[in-house]
């Protein structure tokens, strides 16, 4: 008993290094963070006041931040919601067995392998009425169609998160059908043999199989959404108004752009609060769904 | 016991290694800093310089002109400097947000910067920019610039001039030769005559006007024309600011003579509808170097004209200074370089490479040639527009992203001319 006492340290000293660097790169700035959420730092004039909880007050009543956190939730939401389906789909459609099907999986990770900002760029100029390719490609059928996808709320919202589907659907399906690959073919040929068709196949077998692991998916998924920046930062600059303006967007303008460090701090505590909760709710449902 | 061993000794290397690998960076900090502060694919190191050690490192806005490397040489010539240039992001929200986490964290990695008038305008009282009165700024050579400029956009609440101005820009009116001759007009003159021409040029899928309406950039285009009017930026209960914002509400709304669509364009794609004879005019820079990278520059085809006279002419001048990092370690390498891009070389290289006009008055007399169009037009400005620097605010680029936004919103109906202008009096209360 004693000698295993004495063995406790040993892992602790092992992970010791990665502790001192999540301690410095994580914890820290996340203190850091909330110390400066309690003040009004002006860092043109070099001041910096106790600010208490006004900064908290203030988010409430900031019409740019209330359209931040609706946008956001629209955008997690349906892009979730997409991901699922048409990632579900598309890891069907690579796990299927047809020409060309190793080409398919390789090329299909090419918009999750671009980085975010330079997709953003292409996409301004492909949501452009006059020189894009989407209004291109629509003409072809539409001779006389016109739509700038950029200008009005509504249209703008569903080109940033098609942008964000377009770039980072494929990972998800190709995750799915990582999934899907641990399914035995002898439980579809059974199926068969009962007489079950495609599609029961697919409800009855499939889906029940990959569901634990799309449940588990969309935790880091739905988090990365949440923190979407670079994409709108690059394609819309949160226009029209502020109308595409993620919160994440909101929160890196307010601290480098106008350098109101103490509200973005608020701010950045707010979505690191909604984060948390969201974790730990999500957490708990995929382990009750592992348990089940 | 041996596996036991083993762990300590794995973490013992392991724990050493880390700290030995923070440790020699601090032993070999003067030949890195350069290049870990562009640690995000933004060095650009100049041919000369490559693997040596450098007297200082500019943060420059011109490293993808193609002669950058030509006036580089120039200037490390000139200078006997060996200067290690670093590309500063294209994207203007980006390059903001990076020299000021530089400055404000007192990076010493950067010496010489170049910034806009928004920059100048919010830094210029932080503490951040080294003064250069005594050193480069010296009054016989400060005489030779605009003097407006250098006291509106330059200059501390202390009087430190805190800039070297690296040219002298106007946002000027381009029209398209090619369509005043189709509607029949050979100048404009006023605003009779500026309505005539972009409500006739407007036909099949092209407009009389042009713009730049991404919510950064209308500032300029909102101001030019608050002037034109008569207005006042900042005093948003004048009758020519709100007359400027119905003429330009009505160019969208009324007359159709641009585009909603402009809200989402900045500069790059504003010129490419211009170049491709989609506008019939617009208000741009510079001195027209993409038009004439697209051979669309020239009386016969795009050039600027005179500013029209509403409630009167009037035309934004600006500039990129050249500023000194307070915190730099190399400040007589910079006052070095600072003073040579005052002078008339500097300025020549400039010129001859980036067709920058040269910023002081006796050096465009100088060195730009008598026959230059571009010449011929600063001389009309300078003599019959009132010239003005763009109204900042030191919370400038809150103010500039705070008006567009409202700009936009009322452009699209989604606010009345009479809560644009209390919005907009608010904003200018709250980024002083």
């Amino acid at each position: 008993m004693k000698k295993k006492l004495s063995m406790k340290w040993i892992p602790w000293l092992m992970i010791l290094p990665v502790l001192l660097i999540r301690g410095f790169t994580t914890i820290y700035p996340i203190f850091t963070t909330l110390w400066n959420s309690f003040f009004n730092i002006k860092i043109l004039r070099g001041s910096s006041e106790f600010y208490g909880l006004q900064n908290y007050i203030d988010l409430f009543k900031d019409e740019k931040f209330i359209t931040s956190i609706q946008f956001t939730f629209i955008f997690v939401a349906f892009s979730m919601v997409f991901h699922v389906i048409l990632g579900v789909i598309l890891a069907l459609v690579m796990n299927m067995k047809f020409w060309g099907r190793r080409f398919l999986r390789t090329i299909v990770l090419i918009p999750w392998a671009m980085p975010a900002v330079v997709a953003g760029m292409a996409a301004k100029w492909a949501f452009n009425n006059d020189y894009g390719i989407i209004n291109d490609f629509i003409r072809r059928f539409f001779h006389e169609f016109q739509l700038n996808w950029l200008v009005n709320t509504g249209t703008a919202r569903i080109s940033v998160i098609a942008m964000d589907l377009w770039k980072d659907l494929p990972f998800f399906a190709i995750l799915v059908l990582s999934g899907l690959q641990f399914i035995s073919g002898d439980i579809y040929e059974a199926a068969r043999v009962d007489g079950a068709n495609q599609i029961q196949q697919f409800f009855r077998i499939t889906l029940p199989l990959i569901f634990k692991n799309v449940v588990t998916l969309c935790i880091p998924f739905t988090l990365w959404r949440l923190t979407t920046f670079d994409l709108v930062y690059s394609m819309t600059s949160g226009g029209p108004g502020e109308d595409t303006a993620l919160i994440a967007y909101r929160i890196t303008t307010e601290a480098f752009t106008n350098l109101n460090v103490g509200y973005a701090s608020a701010m950045a505590i707010m979505l690191f609060l909604v984060m948390a909760v969201f974790s730990a709710v999500n957490i708990k449902v995929s382990n009750r769904v592992r348990t089940e | 016991m041996k596996k036991k061993l083993i762990s300590i000794l794995l973490s013992t290397v392991l724990t050493a290694g880390m700290l030995t690998g923070c440790g020699s960076k601090s032993s070999s900090e003067n030949e890195t800093t350069a290049t870990d502060t562009a640690s995000t694919t933004e060095v650009t190191e100049n041919a000369s310089g490559a693997g040596g050690e450098y007297d200082l490192t500019l943060y420059s806005i011109n490293t993808t002109d193609p002669d950058f490397d030509a006036w580089l040489t120039n200037v490390e010539e000139a200078t006997g400097l060996k200067i290690n240039a670093i590309a500063a992001p294209t994207d203007s929200d980006t390059r903001q947000q990076k020299i000021t986490t530089m400055l404000s964290t007192q990076d010493k990695s950067v010496d010489i910067m170049e910034v806009n008038d928004e920059m100048a305008t919010a830094f210029k009282n932080s503490g951040w920019l080294e003064p250069l009165n005594d050193t480069v700024m010296t009054e016989d050579i400060v005489n030779h610039f605009a003097t407006g400029y250098v006291s509106d956009m330059i200059t501390a609440e202390d009087g430190s001039i805190i800039g070297v101005p690296g040219y002298a820009g106007y946002l000027a009116l381009w029209v398209n030769q090619e369509i005043m001759d189709e509607v029949g007009m050979d100048s404009i003159d006023n605003l009779d005559d500026f309505k005539q021409y972009i409500q006739s040029a407007t036909k099949d899928g092209r407009y009389g006007y042009g713009g730049s309406w991404e919510k950064t950039y209308v500032f300029n285009e909102i101001a030019e024309f608050v002037n034109l009017f008569g207005g006042d930026y900042y005093d948003w209960s004048n009758e020519g600011n709100r007359e400027a914002l119905q003429f330009m509400y009505d160019m969208v709304n009324t007359w159709k003579v641009t585009p909603i669509d402009q809200i989402a364009d900045k500069y790059e794609q504003m010129n490419q509808k211009f170049i491709d004879g989609k506008y019939g005019c617009v208000f741009y820079w510079g001195t027209g170097s993409e038009y004439a990278a697209a051979d669309m520059l020239g009386t016969d085809k795009i050039h600027q004209i005179a500013i029209p006279t509403f409630q009167k002419s009037s035309i934004f001048t600006d500039s990129w200074s050249y500023v000194m990092n307070s915190a730099s370690e190399h400040k007589d390498a910079a006052v070095k370089f600072l003073q040579y891009m005052a002078s008339e070389g500097g300025m020549q290289a400039s010129w001859d490479n980036f067709d920058r006009y040269p910023a002081r008055s006796d050096v465009a007399e100088k060195i730009v040639p008598d026959d230059s169009a571009v010449k011929e037009m600063y001389t009309t400005y300078a003599t019959k527009s009132e010239v003005r620097g763009r109204p900042m605010l030191p919370q400038t680029m809150e103010f500039i992203s705070d008006m567009g936004t409202i700009f936009q919103d009322y452009m699209q109906d989604k606010i009345t001319l009479d809560q644009f202008c209390e919005k907009a009096q608010a904003y200018v209360e709250e980024c002083q």
